[in-house]
């Protein structure tokens, strides 16, 4: 009788350690990095990247329907090829891109957005990575979608894909 | 004897005011228990790639700025979560991290009571 | 060539090893005599996969490029050294070794067991070839380290330049032969249980199936530590890191085995615990199998990640475990009140209760590793849980722990002692806190984790170091040289580990080339640096004076960039002076432009922590010696 229940109990402790590890290897248990999403976007001070005297600060105070953050830099490989997408962002979904350009040096990225087209309604700089960790940003390249009242909706963290493309239309729409 | 017992206490009670040697090297602590999110499993104190040297520089900043150390914590929980910090902290979702090792221990402590007996005599 | 051999003798050695769990049965539920070459079979199964892995060395010394395994972690330009270690330096050839290992406890076993009852015998080497078989089968249908590659590469990808270190060729084989080695002791067990032969004289032949393992795993996670401390560069030498910790869950586990072996052989006690730690200490081995293999862990040492894999030694951990506890609750010892109960201040008592401190600290350094794997499953939550939990819980009760290991050993088997040495535990005191005192003035510390530290670690040494010096009078025979040395080694470690927490300093700085900067008593200069070029990097070398208190002394510490693979190795400079190091790591980085970065630590006391380790196993390896004497 005793032994029954000591039966059920170590079938019933081996199954669920089973399937609790079963879905450990299925799950990523690796960072998380959408716990901004949902949040406020925090403030932050850029002044531009043309014109150092020309400042904005964010989350936008226009009451926008919805804008993206881009953090970027010219000697980011993945952010050239993702480059295109903002660009087709901009023009067919006409939605206004703030560039935070990421520990870049003024001629680089200046040559890079001649190079390949501007696609930002703004570009603001951030020359110690500083405005990028207030943001809850972890590196380049990122994108954020902020709506209007300035919580952050979307977060994707490396280049923007077709795949994020459509989220992002998706997201906007 | 006594007044060993007694030198000790002295001892003991001087040491009031030791704690201050922890605090010494704050910096150092706050950097020890900060994951470095683009490194694997190191510590910021450990790492000198750039984002852990960018988030060093944003930490010196609020330490300045005369920031305890919780609002340091909260700071970078808000912006990476729970993740980023080595030691959790005690809430809802890690109460079993913290109290069940000591469910063991009290569960140990019982069974050892109720075996142990004064004398061999009384084993039955 | 030598792959299809060494892949056909792994394959035959997998049908043997069923042909031998089929003759079990024959013979148990058809009765009949067990068949005259069932343990020939084995040794042949044995010898099959030792002349596999042996091939598989030879591949590798050799370059054979046809070979997967081979191709991907080896390179013609590899030191000869580092090509014979990367034949475990990687997930095929390290599960080969697993099974080589496994084997080879069950070919030790039949040696060295002539003696033994018949049926203990052979039931002990049936669940010794279940276990190499269901290992053998996951090696042949998901990681065959024989696999072929076509068109042959010319060149191979090379292995992970961190794992080129002499250290590495001793590490991994180490920790297996530890925890792997538990797996005779399991089944051991097992058929103990089922034969009816799980008595007191059962613990006397297991003990030794104990300590040889032990004492490999002990050196296995000394070295690591060691290796971690000059080959990552991070200045420490344990950092709870969940593959660590995968290691010590074994450890801890066994540890307490030990005790309660020892319990239960003299005094016919613990037999059920006995029982449930034995395989507890092979699930575990398992279990940190498992994490390091599934790729399941947040770790620096990160390893391929395979979920396929780790799915396949889920199953079989759940599967040995529940077949083991099956067994356990249908044929385990009755007890009567009588054996189960312990005299307060008896030796059996102290060792109960440091049994219970080392399963609670099993508890946590088993939920610290897995809680966020669990946590991430439940809630989505992603938390890390680092070396501040475990110093916190874990710190208190060491103390405790090394007080009960002090007074144990003054005990007597099954009395209350306390009265009669009384006086010396008294004495014990008395001078372990003058001696605390004089140091805590000397060194100028008085915190009180520091003071209770080095209290409780010099109780335990002073207890062992007295019992050392009256050895006298006791025939040397009867002496027990092992627990003299791995308790002094454990109280050693304890104060070796709270002198480095209190004293050591640490600090990091870019430093320009020529610049110097200062920290508390510490100069440190960059005075001057050089490159150079060997077979597989390139190298370059840091010259950095440091001046303390007058001296001055130059660390080389350099940085390499490895070609095959492309990546980065930081190698560190080390200065001993007594038992503390002056030790600095360069930091790779592009852009010089305002410094190279380096790491300085002056680690006090560190010396003495690789002393404590080996004196731990010193004293593991004497008592397997030792038990061999007796019998």
């Amino acid at each position: 009788m005793n032994s029954k229940i000591k039966f059920a109990g170590i079938f019933f402790l081996f199954i669920s350690f089973f399937i609790v590890f079963y879905y450990a290897l299925k799950s990523d248990t690796k960072n998380n990095t959408q716990i901004m999403v949902g949040t406020r976007l925090p403030n932050i001070q850029l002044s531009s990247l043309f014109n150092p005297i020309q400042k904005i600060s964010l989350p936008s105070s226009e009451k926008e329907n919805f804008y993206l953050i881009n953090i970027w830099s010219s000697w980011c490989v993945p952010c050239r090829d993702e480059h295109p997408f903002l660009v087709k962002l901009k023009n067919e979904h006409q939605i206004k891109i703030f560039g935070i350009n990421y520990k870049d040096k003024t001629s680089n990225a200046l040559d890079f957005l001649t190079k390949l087209g501007n696609p930002f309604y703004y570009v603001g700089v951030d020359s110690d990575g500083s405005k990028s960790i207030e943001i809850g940003g972890y590196g380049v390249p990122e994108t954020y979608v902020i709506n209007a009242e300035g919580i952050i909706v979307f977060k994707h963290v490396g280049p923007i894909n077709s795949t994020t493309f459509e989220k992002i239309v998706a997201t906007i729409k | 004897m006594k007044n060993f017992l007694f030198l000790l206490i002295v001892f003991l009670l001087n040491q009031q005011n030791s704690f201050a040697l922890f605090s010494q090297d704050r910096e150092i602590k706050i950097y020890k228990n900060i994951r470095c999110l683009a490194c694997q499993g190191q510590s910021l104190n450990d790492s000198n790639s750039d984002f852990a040297n960018d988030l060093k520089k944003v930490i010196k900043e609020k330490l300045n700025n005369n920031e305890t150390d919780q609002e340091i914590y909260t700071y970078l929980t808000a912006r990476y979560g729970d993740w980023i910090l080595f030691d959790p902290p005690v809430k809802k979702s890690t109460l079993l991290l913290w109290f069940f090792p000591v469910f063991i221990l009290v569960i140990g402590i019982f069974i050892l009571y109720k075996r142990t007996v004064f004398e061999k005599s009384k084993l039955s | 060539m030598t792959s299809n051999i060494g892949f056909v003798s792994i394959v035959i050695s997998c049908i043997l090893s069923l042909f031998i769990i089929i003759l079990f049965f024959k013979h148990v539920l058809f009765g009949g005599p067990l068949h005259s070459k069932f343990f020939a079979l084995y040794k042949a199964s044995f010898f099959l996969i030792a002349a596999s892995f042996v091939l598989l060395v030879i591949s590798f010394i050799i370059s054979d490029f046809s070979i997967v395994a081979v191709y991907e972690n080896s390179h013609t330009d590899k030191p000869f050294f580092y090509k014979f270690a990367g034949t475990w330096g990687n997930h095929e050839g390290s599960m080969l070794l697993f099974i080589l290992i496994i084997s080879l406890y069950g070919y030790l076993f039949l040696l060295f067991s002539k003696q033994l009852n018949f049926p203990l015998r052979f039931t002990t080497i049936f669940f010794q070839t279940s276990l190499q078989f269901a290992f053998l089968l996951f090696l042949i249908f998901t990681s065959n380290p024989f696999e072929k590659i076509f068109p042959i590469p010319n060149q191979g990808l090379g292995l992970n330049p961190i794992l080129q270190d002499p250290l590495l060729v001793l590490h991994p084989p180490f920790l297996y032969l530890g925890y792997v080695g538990f797996s005779l002791v399991f089944s051991l067990l097992l058929g103990g249980l089922i034969c009816n032969y799980y008595n007191q004289s059962w613990a006397a032949i297991a003990k030794r199936w104990i300590f040889l393992p032990w004492t490999f795993l002990t050196f296995g996670i000394g070295l690591g530590s060691f290796w971690a401390y000059y080959e990552l560069g991070w200045g420490g030498y344990w950092f709870w890191d969940p593959v660590e910790n995968a290691s010590l869950m074994p450890w801890i586990a066994s540890t307490a085995l030990i005790h309660s072996v020892l319990v239960m052989d003299k005094t016919k006690k613990l037999y059920n615990w006995t029982a449930i730690l034995t395989i507890l200490t092979f699930v575990l081995s398992l279990f940190g199998t498992f994490l390091v293999r599934s790729g399941i862990l947040n770790s620096v040492h990160a390893f391929a990640n395979d979920p396929e894999r780790g799915l396949y030694i889920l199953f079989i951990i759940s599967l040995i475990t529940f077949s083991a506890l099956v067994i356990y609750i249908l044929k385990s010892p009755k007890q009567t009140e009588g054996e189960s109960g312990f005299v307060l201040f008896s030796r059996e008592f102290s060792i109960a209760a440091n049994n219970y401190l080392l399963i609670f600290a099993l508890t946590v350094v088993t939920i610290g590793t897995t809680y966020p794997i669990l946590l991430s499953v439940f809630t989505g939550e992603s938390i890390s849980v680092g070396p501040q939990y475990y110093n916190t819980i874990l710190a208190p009760f060491v103390f405790i722990f090394l007080i009960v290991m002090a007074i144990g050993p003054y005990m007597k088997w099954s009395k209350n002692s306390f009265a009669v040495s009384k006086n010396k535990l008294i004495a014990f005191l008395i001078s372990s806190l003058i001696v605390t005192i004089l140091a805590s003035l000397l060194l100028k510390n008085q915190n009180f984790i520091f003071i209770l530290g080095v209290l409780c670690s010099l109780y335990l040494i002073i207890s062992v170091l007295y019992e050392f010096a009256y050895f006298k009078n006791i025939k040397l025979k009867q002496f027990n040289f092992p627990r003299v040395f791995s308790h002094a080694g454990f109280g050693f470690l304890i104060l070796a580990i709270t002198l480095h927490y209190f004293f050591s300093k640490e600090f990091t700085a870019k430093i320009p080339l020529g610049e110097s900067v200062t920290y508390k008593e510490f100069v440190i200069k960059f005075s001057n640096y050089f490159s150079k070029e060997d077979k597989n990097y390139q190298e370059l070398t840091g010259e950095y004076e440091i001046q303390k208190n007058g001296e001055k002394i130059v660390l080389k510490p350099s940085i390499r960039r490895y070609s095959q693979p492309q990546q980065f190795t930081s190698e560190t400079s080390i200065r001993g002076e007594w038992l503390s190091d002056m030790y600095i790591a360069m930091d790779y980085t592009s852009d010089t432009s305002d410094g190279i970065g380096i790491r300085f630590y002056h680690n006090y006391s560190i010396r003495l922590i690789w002393l404590s380790y080996i004196l731990i196993a010193i004293g593991g390896l004497l008592s397997f010696m030792r038990r061999k004497n007796e019998q």
